[in-house]
């Protein structure tokens, strides 16, 4: 793992105490944007109150014990990166139908069950590469980040939410301003604690715009400040008409897990080339366990926090032992209910706009990972679709209202229909897919532009990295320049490239003379009077060019093979 | 292969666009060597649109470097990056040349040569 030049804080790098302290204040405070769903749904179920921020205490526990099980490595539990846990958005719409139908106790019976499926589908991961490519992987984490920030606006803005008063306007433009303004001219500590002091900054604001009031004031001043986790209000029930709505949303919570992690890996790693999918296995096994516990304790689902990685992307801290401090002051707050009652009733305005802060850096994660793959039509219709699909969903929220039961909860969130076109839509797009291709040149008509179209084209059919493609097709128009004078006498030269996600293989053979590969370069005289060593120098280059050659001649037939990594 | 020669002062530069294969290589040394016989010692050979370059590219570029050190002049290259940067280094030839990161800067340093 090859430490990006942006990062200040890398994984396994130790921060001095205060930056990891006001670092996980900072995380916390993020994250406490998504206490606004148990706070819904407990609402729903018509938790009263005075007892609210007892039972988001519980909910803290939860949250402490899943960050911890993601950070550290149990056995195969837990991904090893700085990825805390968060409510979400994706249990949202099944958890208000379970307290719809059966009040809370088929919430917890069924994010029990939720929590036991996303861990049965964490140990297939590796079994189903080839239906979750990276580029869905970035689909996913673009629809987190579509789905959050539209959820915010419409927060803000839709027609159901009350007017925008001038003072929320003025409060949300004070906190986003901080945090922008920090992020982007500010330097060391004000840049890593850019979220946290802009979230200081709009309570500040809230409070001298009156948008903080007597309410607020009130109920946080009438909850004590030290109380054990109330757990009274657990029990478990399940209902197997509910199953298919939790199911979708454990399939969303692994995919989404799957692809926050892509972006812990790719924001540690300078080298990052795909998802390590052992690590994701594992991550997805910890997420799956942290909503079965939360079933268990009496919270709503969890998932990783994608907002949390996209702070600490924009930060530049890393490091694990941030993800410890975050876990610790979970369990302060879980004993602490006048703190989570103060984080509870965050200012609409504050709350949206730090949202659409860390949405801007997940969206543009999402767009990056899709794009570092070749694109052709399939994949093009593939990404398209479940972009659309999503934003259909987002613009249209009527149009599942007379789907049915079984298919409502597909239509009633973008991220799950997203995801679920962008993997059926994959599968039905692998038929007639050929991860072998050949090409045949002759001797008169060896046109490097051919070769390029045809690994361009290729590439762009199998999802393959753009830069080895490029090396593949460099290597095969040198190797052909190389050996038409003196080398390749007669009959065709033919191309056989074979690719799977892990491998790109090419292999040439023609009839002739064997190019020599010399592990050192000629010097510069040779090559500008030698002929020799202008064949020597083009070996050179293709053995640097790819990561492993193998040639042999047999019966006056040569044979060569460019190995790359993928 | 195509190639543009605007002259800048004493310093004449050549802007490549295309691939620098076998066959641009010889256009090249052809359109170099008839610049140093007529006099030009200072060269600047511009990459800013080249995708491709081959062995024989390079091989080239050193013979262009070489005829021009002999007429008391210089060559520099410019615009090298992405693809064709990577490949310069793969060759294991980027401190063999003067390169610089566009044509005018390139010109200028060429222009100062020898004072």
């Amino acid at each position: 793992m090859k430490k990006p030049a942006n990062l200040i804080y890398a994984l396994e790098e130790r921060p001095p105490w205060l930056v990891v302290a006001l670092n996980g204040v900072q995380h916390v405070g993020l994250i406490a944007i998504n206490l606004v769903y148990p706070v819904l749904v407990f609402r729903l179920a018509g938790v009263p109150a005075s007892m609210l921020a007892s039972v988001l205490c519980a909910g803290f526990l939860v949250l402490a014990i899943a960050t911890m099980l993601q950070c550290r490595r149990f056995g195969p539990i837990g991904s090893g990166y700085m990825c805390p846990a968060t409510f979400t958005a994706t249990y949202f719409s099944a958890s208000l139908l379970a307290v719809k139908t059966g009040g809370l106790s088929l919430l917890f019976g069924m994010t029990l069950f939720a929590g036991v499926l996303e861990a049965a589908l964490a140990r297939g991961l590796q079994r189903m590469r080839a239906i979750l490519p990276t580029e869905i992987s970035g689909a996913v984490i673009f629809l987190v980040g579509l789905s959050g920030g539209i959820a915010g606006m419409r927060a803000m803005l839709g027609t159901g939410a009350a007017p925008v008063s001038t003072a929320e306007w003025w409060a949300a433009g004070i906190t986003l301003g901080s945090m922008i303004a920090l992020n982007v001219w500010g330097r060391g500590l004000l840049r890593m604690l850019c979220a946290f002091i802009g979230l200081v900054a709009g309570y500040v604001a809230a409070v001298l715009l009156g948008l903080f009031g007597a309410e607020q004031w009130q109920a946080v001043a009438q909850t004590p400040w030290l109380a054990l986790p109330e757990f009274s209000h657990v029990s478990w029930s399940f209902d197997a008409a509910l199953a298919l709505p939790f199911a979708i949303a454990s399939v969303a919570a692994a995919m989404k897990t799957v692809g926050t992690l892509a972006v812990c890996q790719r924001i540690n790693d300078a080298d990052w080339v795909r998802p390590d999918l052992a690590s994701a296995t594992r991550g997805a096994l910890a997420d799956g366990a942290g909503t079965a516990i939360a079933g268990l304790m009496g919270a709503v689902g969890i998932n990783t926090s994608t907002p949390s990685v996209g702070l600490s992307s924009a930060t530049g801290v890393t490091s694990r032992v941030v993800a410890y401090a975050v876990a610790a002051l979970f369990v302060v707050l879980a004993l602490m209910p006048k703190l989570a009652m103060l984080l509870a009733v965050m200012p609409r305005a504050v709350l949206v706009a730090a949202l659409l802060f860390v949405i801007c850096f997940i969206l543009i994660s999402g767009l990056q990972v899709m794009s570092s793959r070749l694109l052709d039509a399939r994949r093009t219709l593939v990404l398209g679709s479940a972009i659309l699909g999503a934003a259909a969903v987002e613009a249209l929220p009527g149009m599942g209202a007379n789907a049915g039961a079984g298919l409502a909860p597909l239509l009633g969130s973008s991220l799950v229909f997203g995801t679920v076109l962008a993997l059926a839509m994959n599968l039905v797009f692998r038929i007639g897919v050929g991860q072998k291709a050949l090409l045949t040149l002759e001797r008169g008509a060896a046109e490097a532009q051919k070769i390029e179209d045809f690994f361009v084209a290729r590439g762009a059919v199998w999802g393959a990295r753009s830069e080895v493609i490029r090396r593949a097709a460099f290597g095969v128009q040198q190797l052909v320049e190389a050996v038409l004078e003196n080398c390749w006498r007669e009959g065709p030269l033919a191309i056989e490239a074979r690719f799977d996600e892990f491998n790109l293989d090419v292999e040439l053979s023609y009839r002739g003379e064997l190019l020599e590969f010399p592990l050192t370069r000629p010097n510069e005289r040779d090559i500008r009077e030698d002929e020799h060593a202008l064949r020597h120098l083009a070996g050179f280059m293709l053995r640097q060019n790819a990561d492993r050659v193998h040639s042999e001649a047999k019966d006056g037939r040569c044979s060569v093979l460019f190995h790359f990594d993928h | 292969m195509e190639l543009a020669t605007m002259q800048e002062g004493a310093v004449v530069s050549v802007a490549v666009k295309g691939r620098l294969d076998s066959v641009g290589a010889d256009l090249l040394k052809a359109r170099v060597s008839q610049l140093i016989e007529a006099g030009t010692a200072r060269l600047v050979i511009d990459f800013a649109q080249v995708a491709y370059i081959s062995s024989a590219g390079f091989r080239v570029l050193l013979i262009a470097a070489k005829l021009a050190e002999h007429a008391n002049g210089a060559l520099a290259l410019a615009g090298i990056g992405g693809e064709v940067k990577r490949l310069f280094d793969l060759a294991a030839l980027t401190e063999m040349f003067t390169i610089l990161p566009d044509r005018a800067q390139a010109v200028e340093a060429l222009a100062n040569h020898g004072r």
